[in-house]
């Protein structure tokens, strides 16, 4: 038997099998997709009829400033607020973690396999929504398009961030699941998620456009519009991913 | 240098739970090629000093190598050649059984193959199956299937065959018979003295946290001046088997 000892970490082929193994967890559990893919359509199905007539700006209506940028929001939020944590909650109330940590694996390793396939989730529910948008509500692409993706990237990283805090405060893995549930459904509320922003208390709309489901709306809608996009949503998101990344580095335990 | 180490090395283990002593002082040396076997009632502290020598726990005092290497200290390097099977295993649901080998084979350098793996723990059949539909005791195979995937040199094998029908149990006696000809190191976490007797070179018995008695099978009997392990335990700790788990 030979004596030296090779410390290999797993390698590329290693995090694919990982990748490919999240991928077949998530397609087999169906009830995880309904809220990031199915909700969005729903919506869209219910609010768009009326909302693609008018012209607001450049060519642009109230579907394209409006309801997609607000679906887009909750494709994005749903997965980094909802599903990110319960995601981890799983994870550690289940052991698998724990049996992880006998192996070379790491849980970095779980964490970006995760990260890439909620990516893909993400991807697929925002490609479906436009893809239905513009089909058959006559939606129009964003004037600048590449404001556009850069709102979805800082957006995206700003939902893992809202997710990030939600797990790493969470006091047990179960709580973390309802959590991550009420935030979705209280940052989204006072981010026009059942009706525009103007209806609510000024305070409460003021503080919405800040969080990451308005402040995503606004930057959107004004990527959209090709008008520039304003300085406070965008403090807003950058501040979600900030405070994420400190909680979770402050807080957050794998057991 | 690794050469003279030995498989596992523990020295003055000692762990508490808010105040509550899990395991008080406990050491024990595993040669290499050898199957030491670690015997105890629930309680004992077992469990506390398996995750202390897996490295999941990090004990409050005295030191663990595992091949003479801090199994915290140097993670990456034990991990290539320490193989675990926990006590409950805990695995993804949804995956099938193949697939949860292939993830566990792609974290090592030189793993064993799928076919052999499954043929090891008798689950050629179940390859297709979804773990959460495996019965008990075909969860626990494919969980010591997988805590050999990387070919480890030391494998820690806790409550092997607890739970497992007369027939999985003797397979599993013979998959531990074929890892001993290959010259792997084994420390098996037991309550089944049959088992122990058949299988281990040396036993720790281990009661309030402490090694109370250390040896071969028929030397811990013998000492005890009793005629069987069951009764040499009772006689050592003053405990009914029926305690035993």
């Amino acid at each position: 038997m030979t004596t030296a000892i090779d410390g290999g970490r797993p390698g590329a082929r290693s995090m694919l099998t990982l990748v490919g193994c999240e991928a077949k967890m998530v397609v087999r559990d169906t009830a995880g997709l309904v809220v990031p893919i199915g909700l969005p359509l729903l919506i869209l199905l219910t609010s768009a009829s009326g909302a693609g007539d008018d012209v607001i700006v450049n060519g642009r209506t109230a579907l394209d400033l409006y309801v997609l940028p607000l679906l887009l929001a909750m494709v994005m939020g749903a997965i980094g607020i909802i599903n990110m944590p319960s995601f981890l909650a799983y994870y550690r109330r289940s052991g698998i973690l724990r049996r992880l940590g006998v192996t070379p694996a790491s849980p970095l390793m779980v964490l970006f396999a995760q990260a890439v396939v909620s990516l893909v989730q993400a991807a697929v529910g925002i490609a479906l929504a436009l893809f239905v948008a513009v089909v058959f509500f006559d939606a129009r692409p964003p004037v600048d398009v590449g404001a556009a993706l850069g709102v979805l990237a800082l957006a995206m990283a700003a939902m893992y961030g809202t997710g990030m805090i939600v797990a790493a405060l969470a006091p047990t893995p179960n709580s973390a699941v309802a959590i991550g549930l009420v935030g979705f459904l209280g940052i989204g509320a006072i981010g026009g998620m059942f009706g525009g922003r103007e209806a609510l208390p000024p305070a409460l709309a003021e503080v919405g456009g800040w969080l990451p489901v308005g402040a995503t709306v606004d930057a959107l809608g004004a990527a959209w519009a090709g008008t520039a996009v304003d300085a406070p949503p965008l403090i807003g998101l950058a501040a979600a991913i900030l405070v994420g990344t400190v909680t979770a580095v402050a807080f957050f335990r794998w057991e | 240098m690794t050469e003279d180490e030995p498989a596992i090395f523990a020295e003055g283990l000692a762990k508490s739970y808010r105040g509550k002593v899990a395991v008080a002082d406990v050491s024990l040396r595993v040669e290499r090629g050898e199957t030491f076997g670690i015997l105890g009632t629930n309680g004992a502290g077992k469990t506390t000093t398996v995750e202390m020598l897996a490295g999941l726990r990090k004990p409050d005092h005295g030191t663990v190598r595992i091949l003479g290497l801090d199994p915290r200290g140097d993670r990456r390097r034990v991990r290539q050649v320490l193989g675990v099977q926990l006590q409950h295993a805990h695995l993804h649901n949804a995956l099938r059984v193949k697939e949860l080998i292939g993830l566990y084979r792609s974290f090592y350098r030189s793993p064993r193959s799928t076919a052999e793996l499954l043929e090891m723990v008798d689950l050629r059949e179940q390859a297709g199956i979804v773990f959460e539909k495996l019965s008990g005791g075909q969860q626990q195979r494919l969980s010591i299937a997988l805590a050999l995937a990387g070919r480890p040199r030391v494998v820690i094998l806790d409550e092997l065959t607890t739970g497992l029908d007369p027939k999985a149990r003797r397979r599993m006696w013979a998959m531990v018979e074929r890892l001993q000809q290959e010259g792997v190191s084994i420390l098996l976490v037991s309550h089944a003295m049959e088992e122990v007797e058949r299988l281990c070179d040396r036993v720790a018995l281990i009661d309030g946290g402490r090694v109370i008695a250390l040896g071969t099978p028929r030397g811990i009997v013998a000492g005890a001046g009793e005629e069987t392990l069951d009764d040499a335990f009772v006689a050592l700790t003053g405990r009914e088997p029926e305690d035993i788990g």
